[in-house]
């Protein structure tokens, strides 16, 4: 087979050939760049939370009536639903919290030690204020010093004990013991390990915590369960009724894994990979059927050739292959374009979404990919020129 | 060269069954040149095609250089032709937008003749048509003659046993005809067998020996008999 | 009209001759059509001027009236204290001006009722005359005084009382009496643009609008958007939240003339001239000023998932055009032969093309049909997939028009240059073969 024939044959069909280009190496463009996002997607969904999502449970939540939102009434209804839920068979523990963690954004504050402000200021730290349970429920590590036991309000004169995850102790006082160190939100007590917190903080794993009352619920807050693995379902299909029967003057906003919150957070980019990766399975397909038809009809538009070459001594095999290597030639063509267009839409992509630079191996696997579809789309019409016979050659078509 | 022994054809549709051969006999020894005549429709071409293996048969045996072709699978047929047998058409059939090189290089490509070998075979296939300034023209760019010229190079540049020629001369004007069949006749006596279907009386009297064929068969016992001729 | 209907027979015929090319070929176009047309809803809608006789005229006010260094970038903060409001308030220049935030309630009729969870505008007066708010009936607080009035759109007044006849009638919001002043009409602004700056205005109007001044007495707490700059408690709106460094109010302002925005942007620059000479805010001055047509942009609020999303349905529709002229110039070229009979018995190319012009009208018809099918499958995804841009997933006139027009265009791009080659060849060769 000669590579040079070849393109003589593909540039005999100029225009078909040049539109099977563009859409080849269009297709590589979409494929290759859609991958690459679901890739990134895939890995944020990956990335340690340090918690553990799939046996947590999330109740967000709202008193309706202006008084049970205010202390002491809320302080008594937080009790008694804290108290049901643990009766709760399948429940390790439950706690309330101001806000859940795995969230966009929500309250958070500026967190600098005392007298350092100038220099280590971080100015997005998520901020928890919970029941003590907190810690167990979400399965967080001691790291250093005492863990808080009785919330303590933070509107009361003297300053809350503060609880950090590791990662922003690190930040703040680099290698000294941060344990009795102030902040400017009071005097660090402990030191947990990481969990996420917040997308839109400065950094997902910086989190503080002080064991509190609640200091408002304007804006709702969360009970947040403990479960055994295999309660969850169960104990997330009682908690709507438990709940409404605990006092009905409530709203309900949704209860759900944290796995689900987890999976929430990324509903943007999940979107789009789903939604690329449906386009650019539509794409391999319109591109598939683009070779199959190009074959299709260059073997009948060749009826002729092709007995003259089987009269000439070409077998089956040498026919299929022929026809087969100029599919396989086109999408290496293609593919070469493919590759100058997936940067170049890589680039445009960038400039309105995060997304990751090309990688070598994955335009190799999108390459053999596409070769794959357009052998199969090639197959049938090259098996049909197979057919011919070489007799064909004898005849006056 | 080749024995036919009571070979038959038989075209088949739902409802008719034709015989386009019927139990064919014919020895052509090695070196012979051979015109098939008949009128049009009498089977000719089909047993041409039989001869070069385009086309199977249903009945009888044809040996081709003492080794019986029935029942070869489509590989070995396809290399049986490859090797063996040159083919011109009276279209000439060639292929029209690869150069004359090209035309000529194909069937040797297939051969999986090393490249040096190739342009050996087809430079003196081109210096034997008398066409070697030409290598780098397009079929479209030379008359209908020289066409059929290079296609009689594309036939003989793998060296074959057997030439089978369909009409060769039919769409040529006398003049080239005339320079196609002296071509023919030099490449029968470098050695080659030839077997040309025409329905020219005039060249098929240039040929050694003539076989007739009305309705499928052979139609005169004396021109098909081997023996006569051995 | 006899000739276009054999033209239209024979369209049909050279459909049936070859179905399989014909419907992959509208099967393609359509698949890149309706993606494309789904996403450019979306894409339509979320950028489009709600306002566009005044988009110009709104203004956002922006200032760095801030205690203390600026700590990021020292962009002015995208809401404002209740005493920038205050200070920004007093220039006199502006044809209307209201500041506003949001926040959640549940309202009843009375305390036996199930409460309803409604979100609510806290604002003023003038907020109905910068946005064209319709009122349906009633009035709107003369002024921007603290009252116990609320303004109510017509659905919530008929999920509540089963009638829009319900000015003056009383309400419970939070357990607390009020009294409606007026209802205005279904309004949606869409996108919502006056709340941009918090990225909130890809949802729903509100329903229900209650005085600033009211709302801040009664300690309504901002459910988008407020930064503490101070010692503030942001819970104590009523006792702290008019002095202190609390930022949470959005502010617009009315400006008609070049004059009119001249004279504001003067005020401010001499408003913070003097807070500067004041000892207040000792940081430099950065005053802004966007426009309501630009506020999207402005907070990078635009949707850079339905732009990315916008690109690559383009790039596939390109691709199902250049697919679909490949496909049908495949069937055009097997038709050739009967193009060229056809010439051969005496048809001018002019009828030729006729011919060609109903085959793109019949294609034009049939790919819209499954465009509009595939497309919207492709929005109940997207909906699915992106529930926050849910609100602008609805088709108008335009967009069908703008959609009949594409398919049209697209149809004859598939058309035009395989006819071109059908009808234009050789035509003693064609027949030879």
């Amino acid at each position: 087979m000669s590579v040079r024939l070849m393109i003589k044959t593909m540039l005999r069909r100029k225009v078909v050939t040049a539109l099977l280009l563009v859409q080849l190496a269009l297709t590589l463009a979409l494929i290759l760049n859609s991958m690459v996002l679901a890739k990134q997607t895939h890995e944020r969904l990956q990335e340690p939370t340090g918690l553990d999502l799939a046996n947590t449970l999330l109740v967000q939540i709202k008193p309706t009536t202006p008084t049970l939102r205010l202390y002491p009434a809320l302080g008594e209804l937080l009790e008694r639903q804290l108290g049901a839920i643990r009766q709760l068979p399948g429940v390790v523990a439950a706690a309330y919290t101001n806000q859940s963690p795995l969230l966009q954004g929500g309250n958070n504050g500026s967190l600098y030690k005392v007298g350092n402000e100038e220099r280590n200021n971080l100015s997005t730290v998520p901020q928890y204020y919970a029941s003590a349970d907190i810690f167990q429920v979400l399965g967080l590590e001691l790291k250093s010093g005492q863990l808080p036991q009785i919330p303590q309000s933070f509107d009361s004169d003297s300053s809350t004990p503060l609880v950090l995850t590791e990662s922003v102790a690190q930040k703040i006082f680099g290698s000294d013991n941060p344990i009795g160190q102030a902040t400017n939100q009071g005097n660090v007590a402990a030191v947990v390990s990481d969990f996420y917190g917040q997308r839109s903080a400065d950094m997902v794993m910086y989190n503080t915590i002080r064991i509190a009352p609640l200091y408002g619920v304007d804006w709702g807050y969360s009970l947040l369960l403990r479960v055994e693995p295999q309660q969850v379902v169960s104990v997330r299909s009682q908690l709507d009724n438990l709940l409404r029967q605990v006092d009905s003057n409530i709203e309900i906003f949704h209860i759900r894994t944290l796995q689900e919150q987890h999976q929430r957070l990324y509903n943007t980019e999940y979107g789009l990979s789903v939604l690329l990766a449906l386009l650019s399975a539509l794409m391999l397909l319109v591109t598939m059927i683009s070779g199959y038809s190009n074959a299709h009809f260059h073997v009948l538009k060749s009826q002729k050739e092709i007995g003259i070459k089987r009269a000439l001594g070409a077998n089956k095999v040498t026919i299929l292959l022929e026809l087969l290597a100029e599919g396989w030639l086109c999408t290496l063509l293609g593919g070469l374009l493919g590759v100058v267009a997936a940067v170049l839409l890589n680039q445009a992509l960038a400039l309105v979404i995060s997304i990751p630079v090309l990688s070598g191996w994955l335009v190799v696997f999108t390459l053999l990919l596409l070769l794959l579809c357009v052998t199969l789309a090639t197959w049938y019409p090259a098996r049909i020129a197979t057919r011919i016979s070489p007799a064909t050659a004898t005849k006056t078509l | 060269m080749i024995e036919l022994t009571g070979l038959s054809k038989i075209f088949r549709t739902e409802l008719v069954e034709t015989h386009a051969l019927r139990d064919i006999s014919i020895r052509v020894n090695e070196g012979e040149f051979v015109a098939l005549t008949g009128p049009s429709g009498s089977g000719k071409s089909t047993l041409l095609n039989v001869l070069g293996t385009l086309e199977n048969f249903d009945q009888g045996d044809y040996l081709l250089d003492g080794k019986s072709v029935k029942g070869l699978s489509d590989r070995e047929l396809s290399t049986l032709r490859n090797e063996k047998i040159g083919f011109i058409f009276q279209g000439f059939n060639l292929i029209k937008d690869y150069s004359l090189f090209d035309n000529i290089e194909l069937p040797l490509r297939y051969r999986g003749f090393k490249p040096a070998e190739r342009k050996r075979r087809v430079e003196h296939a081109l210096e034997t048509v008398g066409l070697a300034a030409r290598r780098n023209y397009h079929p479209s760019q030379l008359s209908g003659g020289q066409q059929q010229r290079v296609a009689i190079a594309r036939a003989i540049a793998g060296s074959p046993r057997v030439l089978l020629a369909d009409e060769p001369t039919g769409n040529l004007d006398s003049l080239m005809a005339r320079q196609v069949m002296e071509l023919l006749d030099q490449i029968n006596r470098d050695g080659c067998t030839i077997l040309m279907v025409t329905h020219d009386p005039d060249q098929a009297r240039r040929a050694s020996r003539q076989i007739q064929i009305i309705d499928g068969q052979l139609s005169d016992a004396v021109l098909y008999d081997p023996l006569a001729v051995a | 009209m006899e000739q276009l209907q054999y033209y239209f027979k024979i369209s049909l015929i050279s459909i049936k001759r070859a179905p399989l090319p014909y419907l992959l070929t509208v099967l393609i176009l359509s698949l890149g059509l309706g993606m494309f047309f789904a996403n450019a809803t979306f894409y339509y809608r979320l950028n489009s001027d709600p306002l566009p006789q005044k988009s110009d005229k709104l203004f956002f006010p922006m200032m760095l009236l801030v205690p203390g260094d600026c700590d990021s970038g020292c962009e002015p903060p995208p809401v404002l204290s209740y005493s920038n409001v205050q200070k920004l308030g007093s220039s006199g220049i502006p044809t209307a001006q209201a500041a506003m935030y949001s926040s959640d309630s549940y309202v009843r009729l009375d305390s036996k009722q199930q409460p309803l969870p409604v979100r609510l505008r806290l604002t003023q007066r003038d907020f109905f005359q910068l946005f064209d708010v319709p009122v349906l009936a009633g009035s709107i607080w003369p002024d921007n005084s603290a009252r116990y009035e609320v303004v109510i759109g017509k659905q919530l007044a008929e999920k509540l009382y089963g009638t829009a006849d319900v000015v003056g009638k009383s309400l419970l919001v939070d357990d607390r009496h009020f009294t409606i002043s007026a209802v205005i009409n279904p309004w949606q602004m869409l996108p919502r643009l006056y709340d941009a700056n918090n990225g909130s205005h890809i949802s729903e109007t509100e329903q229900l609008f209650m005085p600033l001044e009211t709302a801040y007495d009664l300690n309504y707490m901002s459910a988008t958007m407020s930064r503490t700059m101070d010692d503030t408690d942001y819970r104590q709106l009523a006792t702290q939240g008019r002095t202190g460094a609390l930022h949470q109010l959005q502010f617009w302002v009315q400006l008609d003339t070049p004059a009119q925005q001249k004279a504001y942007k003067d005020f401010m620059l001499q408003l913070a001239q003097s807070e500067q000479a004041a000892g207040r805010h000792p940081v430099h001055i950065n005053n802004q000023l966007p426009a309501l047509r630009d506020i999207v942009r402005y907070f990078g609020r635009e949707s850079g998932d339905v732009k990315a999303y916008a690109l690559v349905t383009l790039l596939f529709l390109v691709v199902c055009i250049f697919n679909a002229s490949h496909l049908s110039l495949n069937r055009y070229i097997s038709n050739q032969y009967e193009f060229s009979l056809r010439r051969a018995l005496g048809a001018s190319r002019w009828q030729l093309q006729q011919q060609l012009l109903v085959d793109v009208v019949v294609l034009t018809c049939v790919t819209l049909v499954f465009a509009l099918l595939i497309g919207a499958a492709s929005i109940q995804l997207m909906n699915y997939l992106w529930p926050f841009n849910r609100l602008f997933a609805s088709w108008d006139l335009s967009l069908l028009s703008a959609l009949l027009l594409l398919s049209l265009f697209c149809s004859y791009l598939v058309t035009l240059y395989p006819s071109l080659r059908a009808s234009f060849g050789a035509l003693n060769q064609q027949l030879k073969e």
